[in-house]
C-alpha cells in the first residue's frame, strides 16, 4: 500500500508547497538513466505476472533496474557507492575489487594545496565503530589530477572527488582545477572544514556559511554537485534547505560524528589530533535520523552514508528517503561488501518482483494525504 | 594482495598471553616474503569493525600454511583466541614490502624486542635458505617472556637480554648490538620504537666506530633511490619494521602513517611495514 500511494502521488500534479516536493522529485531523481521507463510495480501488489516471479536457475531471472540519475547528466549505474576516505582513489584495493561493479567512489578528500595531515595515532577502534583524525592528508588537487584523471576515464564506474577547504576561495580553485578534466564524474563537497576566513567555525554547522560556499562552487562549475551534511549540528534541516536552495544537484548524510578517545595511560586523548570523526556501525541511527528528516525538507536526492554494513542497513536507508548509499568502514573489513551488495540489493528486487529498485524508496517517510503535515518530522531529542 | 579463506590447524598459548596460531593458507604461503603482513577480519563486526593486523611469522609453501604469533592486548586479539580447530577467517595478504637483503650480505644481525619476534622470525627462515649465518638478539621484560628456543631454526645463535636480568644479558637488547656491529653486513630490526630509534642511532655511527667508513663497500640508501623502493631498503645497513594503528592495510585510509626524513607521511600499510632506517624521522615529536 505504501509503494501504491507514493506512485500515485507522484504522478499526479505537481505539489505546490515546499513540505511535500520530496516525492516529487524523488520521482524526476530516479528516472533510469537509459531504458525506457519501466512500469511502477507495487510492492505486496497481488498479481505478479509470470515474467516477473524469480527464477529459481537464476539464469534468465528479472532484470532489475539499478541505475539512478542524480542530476546533472550522473547517473549511476547501481545505488551503491564507495565513502571518501575508505576506498583511497579507487586503485588501493587492486584485484580484490572490481571497480567497475560499483555504483560511484567518493575518492578521499582532496584540498588546494598538498597536505601533511595529523600527527598520529590517527585512527583508533571503537566499539561498534572507529574514530579517524586523518586530517585531509593529500598530494593536492594538481597532483590528483595529474596521477589518477586519465585513469579513473577508462573506468565505467563515476569517480566523485571530494573536496574540502579552509576559506569559499580554496573550494572555488580546486572545483575550478577540476572542471573539464577527463574522468571526474561531479564534485562531493566537504564542508565540515573550519572556514579560516570566519573564526575557523565549520562551514556545516551554519546554513548561510553552507549555502555560501555551495552557491560559489555552483557557479564555478557545471559538474554534478554534491554537499556532505554534518551531523554535529542542533538542527540539520535549515541548513540542507539552505543548501539545496544554493544549486547543489543533491546532498550527502552524514559526515562523521565529532568524538575523542582516551589513551592508555590516560594522562591525554588518543588520537594526535585529540579530535576525531567516528564512523561505523555505531553512527546508524543518527545517519537513519538525518537521511529520514532531510528527506522530507529538500527536493533533491540524498545519498545516505552511516555504518552500512549488509543488505537490511542499505534497505533502511532507502525505506526513510535515500536514492543511494555509500559504504565507508566496512570496507575495511570486508573490501567486497560494495560490489555483494549490488548483487544483494537486485537478489532482494527479484525476490520482491521488483523491475527496478525505486519502489524501495520513501516507504517509512511519513504518509502524504491532502495538505502537509508537520507531524513525525519535529525532532524529539 | 588476496582475500582468502584461512583455516585454523593449530593455536597454542606459547608464552603466558601469546598465541601462535597456525592458519592453511596456500596462497599466503607461497605468495609472500619475510617482512609482509596479513590483516585480519573477527567474526564481530557489530562491534569490532577494524581488522587486525598481523605480521607472517613463519611460511611453509610446503604444507600451505602460515602462522601468526600475537599477544592478547585487547577484545580483537580475545576473539582469535577463542576460535577453534577447523575455522575459517578471512585473510587479506600478503601486504605491505618485504626485508631486502642485499646478495653480497652474508651475516645478518636480527634484533627484536618482545613481540616484534614476529617482524623478523620469517628472515630467519628466508636467510637460512639462502645460506646466510643468522645472530638474533632477542630482549623480553624477564624470563618468562623470552621466545622459546624450540620455535627457532637450529642454524640461528640465539642471544637473549632481559630488562630485569632474569636470563641472559642484564638490560636493553641494544646494549648488545655493539658486540656483532662489525660481523653483521645488515641488520634487520622490529620492536618497541624507542628500540628502533636506539638503533637507527647507533647505524648512524657504526662506520665511525668500525673506522670502515671508506672501505669501498656502499651502504645506506642512496639519494636517487624512492622512498620505500627495494633498492633503498638493499642499500640500508639497518631495516626496521614499523608499527601503527591501522584501519584499511592497503593504503586507502592514511591511518596508519609515520613521518619520512623527505618531509611526507609514509603509510606503513604500503610504504612500508619495512623501511630503511634512513627513510624514518626518527626525531622530533610529530605522532608521538
Amino acid at each position: 500500500m505504501k509503494a501504491k500511494r507514493r506512485v500515485a502521488t507522484a504522478t499526479g500534479p505537481l505539489p505546490s508547497t515546499r513540505r511535500t516536493p520530496t516525492v516529487r522529485k524523488l520521482k524526476s531523481a530516479i528516472v533510469p538513466a537509459r531504458s525506457k521507463p519501466a512500469p511502477y510495480r507495487p510492492a505486496g501488489a497481488g498479481s505478479v505476472s509470470a515474467s516477473a516471479m524469480p527464477d529459481a536457475a537464476g539464469e534468465s531471472a528479472l532484470a532489475v533496474d539499478l541505475s539512478v540519475d542524480i542530476g546533472r547528466g550522473l547517473v549511476l549505474p547501481n545505488p551503491i557507492l564507495v565513502a571518501s576516505g575508505t576506498f583511497g582513489y579507487g586503485i588501493e584495493y587492486g584485484e580484490v575489487v572490481d571497480v567497475n561493479r560499483l555504483g560511484g567512489i567518493c575518492c578521499k578528500g582532496t584540498t588546494l594545496r598538498p597536505r601533511i595531515g595529523n600527527p598520529t595515532p590517527r585512527v583508533t577502534e571503537t566499539p561498534g565503530g572507529m574514530l579517524n583524525s586523518i586530517g585531509l592528508q593529500n598530494p593536492g588537487v594538481d597532483a590528483v589530477v595529474e596521477k589518477y584523471s586519465a585513469l579513473w576515464a577508462a573506468w565505467r564506474v563515476p569517480v566523485i572527488v571530494n573536496v574540502a577547504g579552509e576559506s569559499v576561495g580554496d573550494y572555488v580553485e580546486v572545483v575550478r582545477r577540476l572542471d573539464g578534466m577527463p574522468g571526474i564524474a561531479g564534485i562531493e563537497l566537504n564542508i565540515s572544514c573550519p572556514n579560516v576566513g570566519r573564526g575557523g567555525l565549520q562551514f556545516a554547522i551554519d546554513a548561510e556559511a553552507a549555502a555560501g560556499v555551495t552557491a560559489a562552487v555552483r557557479r564555478a562549475t557545471d559538474l554534478p554537485l554534491l554537499v556532505k551534511l554534518s551531523p554535529n549540528v542542533a538542527d540539520v534541516r535549515p541548513i540542507a534547505r539552505a543548501i539545496a536552495d544554493a544549486g547543489a544537484d543533491a546532498l550527502t548524510a552524514i559526515n562523521t560524528l565529532s568524538g575523542i578517545a582516551v589513551g592508555p595511560t590516560r594522562e591525554r586523548p588518543l588520537l594526535g589530533n585529540i579530535y576525531g570523526g567516528l564512523s561505523g556501525p555505531a553512527i546508524r541511527p543518527v545517519a537513519l535520523r538525518i537521511v529520514y528528516e532531510v528527506c522530507q525538507v529538500v527536493d533533491i536526492p540524498v545519498i545516505a552514508i552511516g555504518g552500512v554494513t549488509e543488505l537490511a542497513d542499505v534497505l533502511d536507508f532507502l525505506a526513510v528517503g535515500a536514492v543511494a548509499v555509500q559504504v565507508g568502514t566496512a570496507i575495511f573489513a570486508d573490501p567486497t561488501l560494495p560490489v555483494r551488495l549490488v548483487d544483494e540489493l537486485e537478489a532482494a528486487c527479484q525476490t520482491r518482483g521488483l523491475t527496478s529498485y525505486r519502489s524501495l524508496i520513501g516507504t517509512a517517510l511519513p504518509k502524504r494525504t491532502g495538505s502537509p503535515s508537520s507531524k513525525g518530522v519535529e525532532y524529539r531529542p | 594482495m588476496r582475500l582468502v579463506g584461512a583455516e585454523l590447524l593449530e593455536a597454542r598459548e606459547i608464552l603466558p598471553g601469546q598465541w601462535l596460531q597456525t592458519y592453511h593458507a596456500p596462497a599466503l604461503a607461497t605468495g609472500s616474503r619475510a617482512g609482509q603482513f596479513v590483516h585480519v577480519r573477527t567474526g564481530d563486526l557489530s562491534g569490532l569493525v577494524l581488522p587486525r593486523p598481523f605480521s607472517i611469522n613463519t611460511a611453509d609453501p610446503a604444507s600451505g600454511t602460515i602462522t601468526i604469533h600475537f599477544r592478547t592486548v585487547g577484545r580483537g586479539t580475545q576473539w582469535f583466541t577463542h576460535l577453534r580447530t577447523g575455522d575459517t577467517i578471512d585473510m587479506l595478504g600478503p601486504l605491505g614490502r618485504p626485508f631486502e637483503v642485499d646478495a653480497r650480505s652474508q651475516h645478518l644481525l636480527l634484533i627484536a624486542g618482545g613481540l616484534g619476534m614476529a617482524g623478523v622470525r620469517s628472515l630467519a627462515d628466508e636467510a637460512i635458505r639462502g645460506g646466510r649465518q643468522v645472530t638474533l638478539l632477542f630482549g623480553a621484560a624477564s624470563a618468562r617472556d623470552v621466545y622459546p628456543t624450540s620455535l627457532l631454526p637450529d642454524e640461528i645463535e640465539y642471544v637473549v637480554a632481559t630488562d630485569d636480568g632474569s636470563m641472559g644479558h642484564h638490560g636493553f637488547v641494544t646494549e648488545l648490538v655493539p658486540a656483532y656491529e662489525a660481523w653483521a653486513d645488515q641488520a634487520f630490526a622490529c620492536g618497541p620504537e624507542p628500540m628502533l630509534k636506539a638503533l637507527a642511532g647507533l647505524a648512524v655511527t657504526r662506520r665511525g666506530r668500525l673506522g670502515v667508513a671508506k672501505l669501498g663497500r656502499k651502504r645506506g640508501a642512496g639519494k636517487g633511490d624512492q622512498v620505500g623502493s627495494p633498492a633503498a631498503r638493499r642499500k640500508a645497513f639497518l631495516q626496521v619494521s614499523m608499527e601503527q594503528r591501522m584501519g584499511c592495510a592497503v593504503g586507502a585510509c592514511l591511518g596508519c602513517v609515520v613521518m619520512g626524513t623527505s618531509g611526507t607521511p609514509l603509510r606503513v600499510c604500503r610504504e612500508g611495514p619495512v623501511f630503511a632506517s634512513e627513510e624514518i624521522e626518527w626525531e622530533g615529536n610529530w605522532g608521538r
